[in-house]
C-alpha cells in the first residue's frame, strides 16, 4: 500500500484529538497490512506519550533543536548612536533603550530572530544566533510503531518551525521507507503550528464536538484544510451530547454534505481510558465508543486506500 | 491615576473551560456594578461572543506589512532575498526577487535595505478586531483570518487597543479579563505578559496536569502571580488525590468547579451560567463553586493591591 499521512486537527481545543489518535494507532498497529509511524504535533502541550509509552526507557532518543534564532547585544562595538532605535530596526518591540549606560536593550521573549538589528546597525553590534528550541523525542512504543513528537522550549516562540523539523525528523528514519500511515496529532486553533501540521499531508480528519464553540472552530480548520486542498473527514464526538443545539448542529452536518467518518458517543469509558492511560479501544473494546472508533478506522482505512487521493 | 487590574486566563491544554471561566468572572463582575473589559485573545478560535450570546459589531481590519516589488527600480541584486531570515523572498540570479507572503515575518529589512528603493509598504489583511457590549461589558474579540499564521500579530493589535484605551482612559473600567488560546506559543506569551494576575485552569486528568506544568513554567519565566482553577472536579474520584498532588507542589488554587449539567446547558445556550437570568439554579454546584471561586479571586486581588501601596 502506498504510504498516507494524515493529521487529526479539530480548532477546538480538548474535543478529543489525542484520544482519538492512540487509539487509531493502537488500531494501526495491529492491522497487518499497516506499518505506522504516530507523531505528535502539538509542540506546546504534547500528551500523546501519555498514553503511548516507551517499550525500553532507557531506548528513548532525544534531540536538541535550535530552530528558533534570537539577537544578541555587543557592547563593545555600539558607539551609542541611538540609530537602532530612531530609526525603528525592529518591528517587534524587542529594542527598548537604556538610558543610563546608553545602550540598546533586547527583549530577548520579543525577540523573532529576523536579524534586521544585526544588517541594519552600522557598527555591526548585533549578532544572530541560534538558540535551543524545544526537542525532538522518539522511541519505540508499547504497542510497537514508532512515536515522534516534538516539545517546545517555554518563550522560544516558534512553535511551528518544530513541528516542521519534527515531521523531516521522521522522514529521515530508517523505518521511515517501511512506514506507510503516518498518523499525526495535531495542535489546536488554526495557526502556525496547525498550517505546520496540515502541509503536506494527504488526508484530515477533522474532530468536532456538538456545541456552538465547537461547530464555530471546526468550521474555521475546515476552512484552513480547503485553502490547502487536502481532503478531509469529520468525527463528531461526544455526538449523542445532552444538548439545545444539537438540532443546529445536525443541520450545519446535513447542509455542508461533509463526509462524516463516524460519531462517537459519550462514553464515560474514554475518561476511565484515559485515567489510565490507554487508549479506549484497548481499556474496554467492548465499550460502545470503541465500536464507533472501529467503524471510523474502517472508514478511514477506504478513504485512505480505496480511493485515489 | 489608578489602572484597572488586568487579569488573564489560561490554561496550556485546550477545552479545560478557560473561555468558560474568563466568561463567568466577568459576569460575576458586572453583577457587582463594575464595570469589565473582557477581551478574547484566542483569535484562532475566539468564542467568548457565543458563551455571552452577543452580535460582534464594529469590525475592523488588523493589516500587515506586505512586500511589493517595484519592478521598474529594482536592479535584480538580491539583497532583499539575501536577507530575508524566513526566506520570504525567491530570488534566482537577474530576475526579479518574488515575495512569498505566508513566510513572511513583517520585518520590514528588505524594504529597509533595498538600495534601490524598489521595495514598497503595502498591506495585507491578517485579521479583524470586533466590539460588542452588554450591560456593563465591554467584549474585545480579536480574528485571525483562516490560512494565515501569524496569530501574534492580532493579539499585539487587541494589546495596542488595551494599552491605548488604558492610557488615555485609565479609569474607564474596574477589571479588565484576557482569555487567551490554549497552548504556550507567542501568542498566549503576549497576553501572560500584560496580565497582573494568571490563572491557569486544568482539570483532574494527567493530560492536566502535564500541560498545567508547563504553562506555570511559562508563567514563572514570566515572573507573574498566579493560582490555578480546577475545573470538571468531580470527573471519575479524582478530585482530592489531584488537589492533593497539586498541594504537594504548592501550586496554589482558587477553588475547583464540579461537573454540573446546568454549565453544559448554559454554555450551549449562550448565556453565562452566572447571569441573573434566572434561568439556572443558585444553589447548584456549579453556580455555588463559582461563587467561592470569585470570593477567593477578590482577596487574592485585595492582597495584591496591600502589597502594591506597601511598595
Amino acid at each position: 500500500m502506498d504510504r498516507r499521512a494524515i493529521g487529526v486537527i479539530s480548532g477546538k481545543g480538548g474535543v478529543g484529538k489525542t484520544s482519538l489518535t492512540a487509539s487509531l494507532a493502537s488500531l494501526a498497529s495491529k492491522d497487518p497490512d499497516i506499518i505506522p509511524i504516530i507523531m505528535d504535533c502539538d509542540v506546546d502541550a504534547p500528551n500523546l506519550a501519555l498514553i503511548l509509552p516507551a517499550e525500553n526507557e532507557h531506548n528513548i532518543d532525544m534531540q536538541d533543536t535550535y530552530t528558533t534564532l534570537k539577537a544578541s547585544f555587543i557592547e563593545e562595538k555600539c558607539v551609542h548612536c541611538k540609530q537602532c532605535i530612531e530609526d525603528k530596526f525592529c518591528e517587534f518591540h524587542a529594542l527598548s533603550w537604556d538610558e543610563e549606560q546608553e545602550i540598546p536593550i533586547i527583549n530577548y521573549l520579543a525577540c523573532e530572530g529576523c536579524g534586521a538589528c544585526k544588517v541594519l546597525c552600522p557598527e555591526h553590534a548585533f549578532e544572530i544566533n541560534p538558540v535551543k528550541s524545544g526537542e525532538i523525542i522518539s522511541y519505540i512504543t508499547k504497542k510497537e510503531p514508532r512515536l515522534v513528537y516534538g516539545r517546545t522550549e517555554l518563550g522560544s516562540t516558534t512553535s511551528g518551525k518544530l513541528v516542521s523539523e519534527s515531521k523531516e525528523y521522521a522522514q529521515d528514519l530508517d523505518e521511515y521507507e517501511a512506514s506507510n500511515f503516518i498518523l499525526i496529532d495535531g495542535p489546536p486553533g488554526i495557526g502556525c503550528p496547525v498550517i505546520a501540521t496540515v502541509t503536506g499531508l494527504d488526508y484530515i480528519i477533522t474532530i468536532c464536538e456538538p456545541t456552538p464553540s465547537g461547530v464555530h472552530d471546526v468550521k474555521r480548520a475546515i476552512e484552513v484544510v480547503q485553502q490547502f486542498e487536502i481532503p478531509f473527514g469529520i468525527v463528531i464526538n461526544k455526538a449523542d451530547l445532552k444538548s439545545p443545539f444539537q438540532k443546529e448542529f445536525q443541520e450545519f452536518i446535513d447542509s455542508t454534505g461533509y463526509d462524516v467518518l463516524g460519531r462517537i458517543p459519550f462514553d464515560l469509558q474514554i475518561a476511565h481510558a484515559m485515567a489510565n492511560a490507554e487508549p479506549v479501544v484497548d481499556y474496554a473494546p467492548d465499550s460502545e465508543a470503541s465500536k464507533a472508533i472501529i467503524e471510523i478506522f474502517k472508514k478511514l482505512k477506504k478513504r485512505l486506500w480505496d480511493s485515489s487521493l | 491615576m489608578a489602572k484597572p487590574p488586568i487579569i488573564t486566563v489560561t490554561g496550556g491544554k485546550g477545552g479545560t473551560g478557560k473561555t468558560l471561566i474568563a466568561v463567568n468572572l466577568t459576569t460575576m463582575f458586572k453583577n457587582e456594578g463594575k464595570k469589565v473589559l473582557l477581551i478574547d485573545g484566542d483569535v484562532e478560535n475566539p468564542n467568548t461572543n457565543l458563551l455571552l450570546g452577543l452580535e460582534l459589531k464594529n469590525k475592523t481590519p488588523v493589516m500587515f506589512f506586505k512586500p511589493v516589488i517595484i519592478k521598474e527600480k529594482c536592479s535584480k541584486c538580491g539583497l532583499c532575498a539575501q536577507n530575508c531570515a524566513t526566506n520570504a523572498l525567491l530570488w534566482v540570479k537577474d530576475s526579479y526577487p518574488i515575495p512569498f507572503l505566508s513566510l513572511c515575518s513583517g520585518c520590514k529589512l528588505c524594504y529597509k535595505i533595498c538600495p534601490e528603493d524598489a521595495i514598497k509598504e503595502d498591506k495585507k489583511i491578517l485579521g479583524w478586531i470586533y466590539e460588542a457590549q452588554k450591560d456593563n461589558i465591554d467584549l474585545l474579540v480579536g480574528e485571525l483570518k483562516p490560512s494565515e499564521a501569524r496569530s501574534a500579530s492580532v493579539v499585539e493589535a487587541l494589546l495596542e487597543k488595551l494599552n491605548t484605551t488604558l492610557e488615555n482612559e485609565p479609569e474607564k473600567y474596574d477589571v479588565v479579563i484576557l482569555d487567551t488560546a490554549p497552548g504556550a506559543h507567542c501568542d498566549v506569551e503576549l497576553l501572560l505578559g500584560q496580565a497582573d494576575k494568571i490563572i491557569p485552569v486544568t482539570e483532574p486528568t494527567k493530560f492536566g496536569k502535564l500541560d498545567l506544568e508547563r504553562i506555570i513554567q511559562l508563567i514563572k519565566l514570566l515572573n507573574k502571580d498566579y493560582k490555578a482553577i480546577v475545573n470538571r472536579s468531580s470527573l471519575l474520584g479524582f478530585k482530592d488525590e489531584f488537589l492533593q498532588e497539586l498541594a504537594e507542589q504548592n501550586i496554589e488554587i482558587l477553588g475547583d468547579i464540579p461537573l454540573d449539567d446546568e454549565i453544559v446547558q448554559s454554555y450551549c445556550q449562550g448565556i453565562p451560567l452566572m447571569d441573573d437570568s434566572g434561568k439556572f439554579d443558585t444553589n447548584g454546584a456549579g453556580y455555588q463553586a463559582f461563587l467561592k471561586i470569585f470570593d477567593n479571586l477578590k482577596i487574592w486581588m485585595e492582597d495584591h493591591k496591600m502589597q502594591e501601596v506597601k511598595k
